[in-house]
């Protein structure tokens, strides 16, 4: 359960200050598949970076399972981001010299797991993304959609609660896309992990269970959607 | 960890070229610094041989009161019976030799010189019998011939014949006080020019007979100083301790001077330009240092998203830092491991071969008794010094770039480019 209460983020931008977010409020259940949408420069990026621990709010609270981020250190904030979050990248950000398989495993070698039990669960996790025999290729022969098939393995292979996902599609082709998205859901439903993504597609919109629309740094809608 | 030293060696492996630059760069450092260190070494070992050889001897004798006044050469401070106690040293083993130093007035005449001329020299007078038992002149001959006891004669050293425009059969005349300050000229011819391999003899060198000269300044068959080889041993100072107590049976004012004792001023100035060369040493290891820290700097820059990746997902900075310094440790490690064996082989052709300075030691005054060719010395330290320089200098430098990326925030690392 994810908790935003209030959230303002501002940017120094030399002399000015950019209100990225201006007190955004607003909670995600377990296992929910969630799209934050919203026109570029409206805060998508500085919402996601925030709950994934990574930036610092200005003010506001949230709280993750009733743990407030502001109370945690640097340290813990590394160690909660480890244990619990999964992240996906517009870009991919796969490491150019590790080969598929590397760049899922490592993601459990620094959670110091067996190595028997690392190699079990990427090559499962590789097989379900649909990568099998092609685990000892390096990223720069595979596709952009298999480059961020690999993402979203490295994003689940440790199990995590909460997997966020920025502009995860928008480096790809609508048809490479919607597989990505298709994947992405397949592993909500299977492992209930909850999935927020951000996007200023409308196709990839229409794939959410519930739809965050963000304009200016304030939330303007919030539905949820039948599928 | 496991983890992280795979990652390190795979971006070693990746960046093959930038690897193999910047160790090669390393490698050409260490080299220098190895092959520097050795003709460094080289060089004043063989200036101190050649200070031995061909100025000091290895201990001399000399009247305590020479010893006090030794810039004013002073004639009647000397050793009575020089003969006698070398004699005596003999019996226990010992060389020696006598030997008279004196400053003169050289007159040239335009007969042989084309002009005239004159100039103050110093003097040295020898015995031809035995000089060489101690030092080396006999060998350096290049033209004429040696001096032979009694005759008026002088040898020169080859640069000082050059400067004069002497040559063998030319006449030179000397103007000296003799022994109780009475003028005293002499005609002596050169018979013989000597190339010796001290430049701060082969300069100014004049040697005469010193039976000759003790004629010509009434010395009475004393000498001013009795000089000793020693044999090569550690035990320099026992020998000593051992010449003292016998020239002390025979005359209470004389002394026994080690050639570090004569040769204060140079070692001294050896002394300063190792500080020096130290400074020289230094620079070199700058070089390297950062040759490796640019490397690191550019390897870093351009993984900034990657580590934002990487830091996102949980990577703990220590883990991160521990990466790129063991990349860098590798480089180093490749890097030093090349220098020391590029360093050992250019050693050993330095070590066996030399290189010939000969020209530039004449015209420039550095100070070092080394003329033409110089060898290395192997000092195993320098070489264990430049490994392990090169190797933790580069896990050292990476440490600084590192840090500075993680001070980013990890947004602005994903944002990067
Ligand atoms: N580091 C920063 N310094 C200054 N301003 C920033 C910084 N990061 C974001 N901003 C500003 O904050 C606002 C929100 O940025 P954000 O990146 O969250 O938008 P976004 O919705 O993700 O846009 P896009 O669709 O272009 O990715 C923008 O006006 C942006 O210029
Ligand atoms: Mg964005």
């Amino acid at each position: 359960m994810i908790k935003v209460e209030q959230v303002v983020r501002d940017y120094q931008a030399g002399e000015t200050v950019v209100k990225a977010l201006k007190g955004v409020s607003l909670e995600i259940g377990d296992g929910e598949f969630v799209s934050i949408a919203g026109p570029s420069g409206s805060g998508k990026t500085t919402l996601l970076n925030l709950i994934g621990c990574i930036d610092a709010l200005d003010s506001g609270e949230i709280l993750i399972d009733g743990v407030k981020v502001t109370s945690m250190d640097k340290k813990e904030k590394t160690t909660y981001r480890r244990n619990n979050l999964g992240f996906i990248f517009q870009t991919y950000n796969l490491i150019p010299v590790l080969s598929a398989y590397e760049n899922v495993s490592f993601v459990l070698s620094i959670l110091n797991l067996p190595e028997a039990e690392i190699h079990q669960r990427t090559m499962a996790i590789l097989r379900e993304v649909g990568l099998q025999g092609m685990e000892d290729r390096r990223p720069s022969r595979l596709s952009g959609g298999q480059q961020q098939r690999i993402a979203i393995a490295r994003a689940l292979v440790k199990n995590p609660r909460i997997v966020l996902a920025d502009e995860p599609t928008a480096n790809l082709d609508s048809k490479t896309g919607q597989e990505i998205l298709k994947l992405m859901k397949a592993m909500n439903e299977k492992y209930h992990t909850t999935f927020i993504f951000s996007t200023h597609d409308q196709m990839v919109m229409d794939f959410a269970d519930r739809l965050i629309l963000l304009h200016d740094g304030n939330i303007i809608s919030d539905e949820r959607r039948s599928v | 960890m496991k983890f992280i030293v795979e990652l390190a060696l795979k971006n070693l492996a990746r960046y093959k070229r930038r690897t193999i630059i910047t160790a090669i760069a390393i490698a050409v450092g260490l080299m220098m610094y190895i092959i520097v260190d050795s003709m460094l070494i080289g060089a004043e070992y063989e200036s101190m041989r050649n200070l031995r050889w061909y100025e000091t001897s290895s201990a001399r004798i000399l009247d305590s009161g020479y010893w006090e006044n030794r810039m004013q050469l002073p004639l009647d401070k000397n050793i009575a019976q020089p003969y006698r106690i070398i004699e005596e040293l003999r019996d226990e083993g010992f060389v020696g030799t006598p030997r008279t130093t004196f400053s003169a007035d050289m007159i040239l005449s335009s007969e042989d010189f084309g002009e005239e001329g004159n100039l103050p020299v110093l003097i040295t007078a020898i015995d031809p019998r035995t000089d060489n038992d101690v030092f080396r002149f006999e060998d350096t001959l290049i033209e004429g011939r040696f001096l032979r006891p009694g005759e008026d004669a002088v040898v020169l050293g080859s640069w000082f014949a050059e400067d004069l425009g002497a040559k063998v059969g030319y006449w030179v005349t000397l103007v000296t006080r003799g022994n109780g300050g009475f003028y005293e000229a002499m005609d002596l011819q050169v018979v013989g020019i000597v190339n010796c391999p001290n430049p701060n003899v082969n300069r100014t060198l004049v040697m005469m007979p010193i039976d000759t000269a003790g004629d010509y300044l009434a010395m009475d068959g004393a000498a001013t100083e009795i000089n000793i080889l020693l044999p090569d041993s550690k035990d320099a100072n026992g020998y000593l301790v051992e010449i003292q107590s016998i020239i002390d049976q025979s005359d209470d004012n004389l002394a026994v001077y080690s050639w570090e004792a004569l040769a204060k001023d140079y070692l001294a100035i050896a002394e300063a330009k190792r500080g020096g060369t130290g400074v020289i040493l230094f620079l070199v290891f700058i070089i390297a240092a950062v040759g490796i820290s640019n490397t690191m700097l550019m390897a870093i820059y351009e993984r900034i998203r990657e580590l934002g990746m990487m830091r996102a997902l949980g990577m703990t900075d220590s883990a991160i830092h521990m990466a790129f310094i063991i990349e860098a440790g590798g480089i180093g490690l490749i890097g030093s491991i090349f220098g020391v064996i590029f360093g050992a082989f250019g050693n050993f052709f330095l070590v066996n071969y030399g290189i010939n300075f000969g020209m530039i030691m004449r015209d420039m005054d550095m100070g070092y008794r080394i003329q033409s060719v110089l060898k290395g010395a192997w000092n195993p330290s320098a070489i264990i010094i430049a490994f392990l320089a090169g190797f933790i200098l580069s896990m050292l430098v990476a440490w600084i770039p590192t840090r500075r990326a993680l001070k980013m925030d990890i947004p602005a690392c994903l944002r990067h480019q």
